[in-house]
């Protein structure tokens, strides 16, 4: 224990910390300009000034170590004179602009000297000049403002790891550029304008176009872009968002932000948004009342089920919708329309992941807090790139061999314990039975994975979507468990744990209890007082077969496009148009709206409430930024449509479906809205995984197909964009306007292709047009298209094999040709 | 006196091997191996040795803070990056003897337990990197570095790293951060490079001309060694003297010899027959000290007793005819161009002192002009984050407190009051 005293006030600390951070655990505010919470101590402002008793001059706060028994001072005449002569200098080279400037009323300078002074300046020179920068689309850089804390650098360089600004210069001359010459070529994800204490970065999406003191409210909410489920405040003016800035030191996130969180949320005010409900009439979509629309669907939905049963509707949930909307969905499939067919697109990869490694070795396990220095890459993660130890690369396709390989040096190097029996059985055959595939990492890797403590296994989806996927799921659950390692399961979509919690899938009601477990069956039934079909219902994939096989006459969608985002589009496109009755509740009008009966407008986010359950299982509340009057939230929609239907929902908000939640789901148990709020709710809690492994661990043997072609395509995750949502954000079209497909420059130099070309690239589904952008990121002879602009979707272009076991869609190994367009 | 540092560098082929090997080269490098790291340690404390590089930190005290962190790999880092204004004791040491140092530097590997050395070399000395390369080439093939020195199971790998021509990286950290790739900066202290260095790993940065030192100090013995020079400051020493004397050039001479003694007696006096009028005993960092002070032993302890500092040992000598203002716009000028950015008052202030001398300097000098110097200088002293800032104020302070009369003639005349020649 070190004790200290600042402002004769006795501190005690209970680890080491620099005077600054001890002065702000006592509440004691110390000012800085170049320290920021988020960074390292720096020591270049010299603003932070404290009198130390026995010390002969001041000293810098924000790099002393505070040592037990010293006596601090933080504020006196003498330091109060220092810091106005420091800010004299830093006001030298500053324009006072700040009528102009968008900082004034959140600059930290400008406050400094609103409490220190000076008030007149001795400086009599030439101010130094630097042109404005406004060559890049989101920022413009203001260097003449620029006090050189170098924070936006140590941000971008340190904590976002991207490196594309740098201080160049020397002395007075010192700004901040961005390698690129002009515009930035970097991750556009603003952490450096979070940091910026005065006017030299600036976002171009709100400048000039408001006053901080003129935000009418500020809401905490969770990004609606991906699973990480950042924590960020929107800003609100005239019922229009002005602004995102991240919420410090919060939830998993702690103050960083991407693009599509900073800078993506155009969307929920496009024009295009719908606003009225749309009724098929004569084969094409008519705007009609809510009325006719719900009353409709429910003759329709009922109709249908009296002729063929509930096993003749589906229901599509969506990961981008809230627990309560998602709850309410599956209790409307299963208590109105009589059916377990429930899925979502979760299947093509959380889902078919969480549920398969959830069986092996137990609920809750998957999605722990990351931690960890060293990172090992297996295969393509090209933001990892530059945090990486060692990369390995497998042959092209053959990851699950790969990872087995890796699984059986493990496993001989670790030695059997017996307790996993299930597990020895099936390693034992597979080092009887290799798979004769040549790593030439594997030593060194199996080395670095036996010596390091605290591992932590980040498993992207696209080794789930693989036709044997399960193959790579048990290497990576076993891996898991012979090296006591945390596995994290990346979430594309903001909602994905959420939904499963829910009970959005075929074979489990909320909170993860199995279907078939009658006890748990009858709870529910108790709960909800009536019958829950007895049979497992399809999964997503299988809903799309019974669709063509006319099994499935009515389906039901929620905020989910099928139709773009799944594999072999036309294929999907058939199946939607081969049924009965269609119904999608969107925001937008999408491929898959375009072809139903009936499209209701939902509210999106930041126009209502709810929560999100992130990747770490961490259950965050979505507040209400703004209002819109002629639509609403999709659990109303469907508790109407219920109630209609014969089957009584009523609900008065979201809160009181989160109180029925908190009642029958275990893993939300007695949760409320305010706990939820503080925004450290993690289940399960004070407790053991509530679903305890299974004993059948079902797997197949390899495939033995080889992969000769020249070329292969898969899907692209890109850092800008999701699909829907985010090409409807000016924003992010801007820093990414056109879809890119994505080369290796050996392959580029083979075809005969530069940077920018335009090339058809066609597979036995169809070809599209696109450029192509050199990524030397890709080492084999894989090209890569995101399933992110209208029309021109790499989900087009493939086709897909159902993994038997986790019922995921595979899609390796499509070949293509690329052919130069001029 | 017989040389130790500059010794056979009237040789032309003084930089080959073979010729360094005539005069008993790498022989001290052979008897260290065979001592224990910690007697080398031990003798270089009983030698007395001070960095060269102008804080006169002893060596020994430094090494031994380093040698008992347990982290390992460590390294040694040769400061070679020469830059203090009328500093170039050093490159004769590079261009000439560049063997004496590589010696130096495997000695002080070995008793530090650093298998890695790098001499960051000034950006803007190219001929001496092709010496030095040459010259490590030779001590690889002859196995004085590598792997298994001299069959001994020793290893020390040596590479020259060339700094891009900034100021600051003469300071350790910063020399650091340049090394690693980064730009030239300095680091917070504590931690001290010696337990947070080069890629935060202990590291131990010495002078050129400190490591030249080491050969001797085992060949002739700690004891021997500190019986030169003055007491508590010993050894031989480089100084460079430039300006206005008859024989500017590179003196070696024991530490403590009298300011006085190295202008009249070794470099041949003021030239032309003229007044000395003031002198820069260790380059401009260090305080100006006009002529009626410069009856002062050059050493580290004695220096800042007299009014100044030994610094690098780079005495500028002024004549009667060389404007103040001038020098001191001039050296602003300078510090101004190398200050890196890092701190508000170095950065901010440099600048603004630069500003107020260049407009007295071209005659534009206004009334309360000495009182903003003073005023802006002090802002800047004490509040950098490295000495750099410090000295730029303390030599405007000097200047203002032994020629503020010359200052103000200037001001109030609009131009220079010096005969122009």
């Amino acid at each position: 224990m070190i004790t200290i005293t600042i402002n004769g006030k006795e501190v005690h600390l209970d680890k080491q910390m620099t005077v600054l951070e001890a002065a702000k655990t006592a509440g004691i505010k110390i000012p800085t300009l170049c320290h920021h919470d988020l960074l390292k101590p720096y020591g270049g402002c010299r603003l932070c000034v404290v009198e130390v008793e026995r010390m002969p001059k001041l000293q810098n706060s924000c790099t002393l170590i505070a040592a037990d028994g010293m006596v601090i001072k933080t504020e006196s005449d003498v330091i109060s004179k220092v810091r106005r002569e420091i800010l004299e200098l830093l006001l030298i080279n500053h324009p006072l602009d700040c009528p102009y400037c968008d900082k004034a009323g959140e600059c930290e300078l400008q406050d400094l000297v609103d409490k220190y002074g000076p008030t007149v300046s001795r400086y009599k020179e030439e101010k130094r000049q630097v042109p404005e920068s406004h060559a890049d689309q989101i920022f413009t850089r203001h260097m003449g403002r620029c006090v050189v804390c170098t924070r936006c650098v140590r941000m971008c360089e340190n904590v976002q790891g991207a490196s594309a600004i740098s201080i160049v210069g020397r002395g007075n001359h010192s700004r901040m550029e961005p390698f690129s010459p002009t515009s930035f070529n970097c991750e556009y994800c603003g952490n450096c304008l979070t940091v910026c204490p005065v006017g030299a970065i600036l976002s171009r999406l709100y400048i000039h176009s408001f006053r901080p003191w003129q935000v009418d409210k500020e809401i905490e909410t969770i990004c609606p872009y991906c699973g990480v489920g950042c924590s960020l405040f929107v800003q609100v003016r005239d019922n229009s968002i002005k602004r995102v800035i991240p919420r410090l030191g919060k939830g998993l996130n702690k103050g960083l932000l991407c693009s599509r969180g900073r800078f993506g949320y155009e969307f929920i005010e496009s024009n295009e948004r719908l606003k009225n409900p749309l009724i098929r009439k004569n084969g094409k979509l008519e705007q009609g009342t809510w009325d006719d629309a719900l009353h409709l669907i429910a003759n329709k939905l009922t109709e249908i089920k009296k002729a063929h049963g509930g096993k003749a509707i589906a229901g599509m949930a969506s990961p981008r919708c809230t627990n309560e909307d998602n709850y309410v969905f599956q209790k409307f499939m299963r208590m109105a329309c009589r059916t377990n067919n429930i899925d979502s697109i979760s299947r093509t990869g959380f889902a078919a992941a969480q549920n398969y490694i959830e069986d092996l070795l137990g609920q809750g396990v998957t999605s722990n807090m990351i931690s960890g220095l060293k990172v090992i890459v297996i295969g393509n993660a090209k933001g990892l790139e530059r945090f990486k130890t060692l990369a390995v690369v497998p042959p092209v396709f053959k990851e699950a061999d790969t990872l087995e390989l890796l699984l059986t040096n493990i496993y001989k190097a670790k030695g059997v314990r017996g307790e996993k029996a299930a597990v020895d059985k099936m390693v034992r055959e597979m080092i009887e039975k290799p798979a004769g595939i040549e790593i030439k990492e594997m030593d060194e890797l199996v080395k670095m994975l036996l010596e390091g403590n605290s591992i932590s296994i980040v498993l992207g989806m696209d080794l789930v979507q693989r036709s044997d996927g399960h193959r790579s799921l048990f290497a990576i659950a076993a891996l898991t468990y012979l090296l006591e390692a945390r596995l994290f399961l990346l979430s594309e979509k903001p909602n994905e744990q959420g939904l499963i919690d829910m009970g959005c899938v075929p074979d489990m009601l909320p909170g993860g209890r199995p279907l078939d477990i009658g006890d748990f069956k009858h709870k529910f039934e108790s709960a909800w007082k009536g019958s829950i079909p007895e049979d497992s219902g399809l999964t997503l994939l299988e809903m799309i077969e019974g669709m063509n096989n006319k099994n499935i006459k009515a389906l039901y969608i929620m905020g989910e496009n099928p139709a773009f985002n799944l594999p072999n589009g036309s294929h999907i496109k058939d199946a939607l148009k081969s049924l009965d009755f269609l119904v999608v509740q969107d925001i937008f009008l999408t491929e898959t709206a375009e072809l139903a009966d009936v499209v209701l407008p939902a509210l999106g986010w930041a126009e209502k409430e709810g929560t999100y359950t992130n990747l770490e299982r961490r259950v965050q509340l979505l507040k209400k930024a703004m209002h819109s009057s002629t639509v609403m939230e999709d659990w109303k929609i469907l508790a109407d449509v219920s109630s209609m239907m014969g089957y009584d929902m009523d609900y008065a908000s979201s809160e009181k479906i989160m109180e029925e939640i908190a009642k029958v789901s275990p893993l939300y148990r007695d949760l409320t809205y305010k706990e939820i709020s503080s925004g450290d709710c993690l289940w399960p809690y004070h407790g053991e995984p509530l679903r305890g492994e299974l004993h059948k661990v079902p797997i197949t043997a390899g495939l033995t197909r080889d992969y000769k072609a020249d070329l292969y395509l898969s899907p692209e995750k890109p850092l800008f964009h999701s699909g829907t949502l985010s090409r409807r954000s000016a924003a992010l079209r801007k820093i990414c306007p056109e879809p890119a497909l994505k080369i290796s420059a050996p392959h580029a130099g083979k075809l005969g292709l530069k940077e920018g070309d335009r090339v058809e690239v066609s597979t036995a589904q169809g070809s599209i047009n696109v450029s192509i952008s050199i990524d030397d990121s890709i080492k084999d002879n894989r090209v890569l298209l995101g399933n992110n602009f209208e029309g021109r979707g790499v989900y087009n272009l493939l086709s897909y094999k159902i993994d038997a076991i986790t019922k995921a869609p595979g899609i390796e190994g499509c070949e293509v040709k690329i052919e130069r367009k001029q | 006196m017989e040389t130790i540092l500059l010794k056979n560098i009237e040789n032309p082929n003084s930089a080959e091997i073979s010729e360094y090997l005539k005069t008993g080269g790498y022989r001290n490098l052979s008897k260290a191996l065979a001592l224990k790291p910690k007697d080398i340690i031990e003798e270089t404390k009983k030698a007395g040795l001070r960095g060269r590089g102008g804080a006169g930190f002893p060596t020994a005290m430094k090494w031994s803070f380093a040698a008992a962190d347990p982290k390992f790999p460590k390294y040694l880092v040769c400061n070679a990056d020469e830059g203090e204004p009328g500093t170039f004791k050093d490159r004769p040491l590079l261009e000439k003897n560049p063997h004496l140092l590589i010696e130096g530097m495997a000695i002080s590997g070995y008793a530090l337990g650093a298998e890695y050395g790098y001499i960051y070399l000034r950006g803007e000395y190219p001929f001496a990197k092709d010496v030095l390369n040459k010259a490590i080439k030779q001590a690889y093939e002859k196995n004085y570095l590598g792997d298994n020195i001299l069959g001994k199971n020793i290893k020390f790998h040596l590479t020259v790293y060339q700094g891009a021509g900034a100021y600051i990286c003469g300071e350790e950290t910063a020399l650091i951060e340049s090394l690693e790739g980064r730009r030239g900066q300095p680091r917070s202290k504590p931690p001290f490079p010696v337990n947070f260095g080069a890629w935060n790993m202990p590291t131990i940065v010495n002078n050129v001309e400190t490591l030249s030192n080491l050969p001797y100090v085992i060949q002739v013995g700690g004891e021997a060694y500190s019986k030169i020079g003055s007491k508590d400051c010993t050894g031989p020493k480089l100084f460079c003297v430039s300006g206005c004397v008859e024989k500017p050039g590179v003196y070696e001479l024991p530490m403590g010899t009298s300011l006085k003694e190295i202008i009249y007696n070794h470099a041949g006096g003021i030239k032309n027959g003229k007044k000395l009028k003031a002198v820069f005993p260790g380059g401009i960092s260090t305080p100006i000290l006009p002529a009626d002070k410069t009856d002062c032993p050059m050493d580290f302890i004695s220096m800042p007793r007299h009014g100044s500092m030994l610094g690098s040992g780079a005495v500028i000598v002024m004549d009667e005819s060389v404007c103040m203002v001038k020098v001191a716009y001039r050296a602003l000028k300078f510090f101004e161009h190398e200050s890196c950015g890092k701190c508000t008052p170095c950065r901010e202030g440099t600048d603004w002192l630069r500003k107020i001398l260049e407009r007295i300097e071209h005659g534009k000098g206004r009334e309360g002009d000495i009182e903003l110097l003073s005023q802006v200088a002090d802002v800047i002293y004490g509040r950098t984050f490295c000495p750099l800032g410090d000295s730029a104020a303390g030599l405007v302070m000097s200047m203002i407190k032994y020629f503020k009369n010359e200052i103000e003639e200037h001001i109030k005349n609009a131009k220079c009051v010096m005969s122009k020649e």
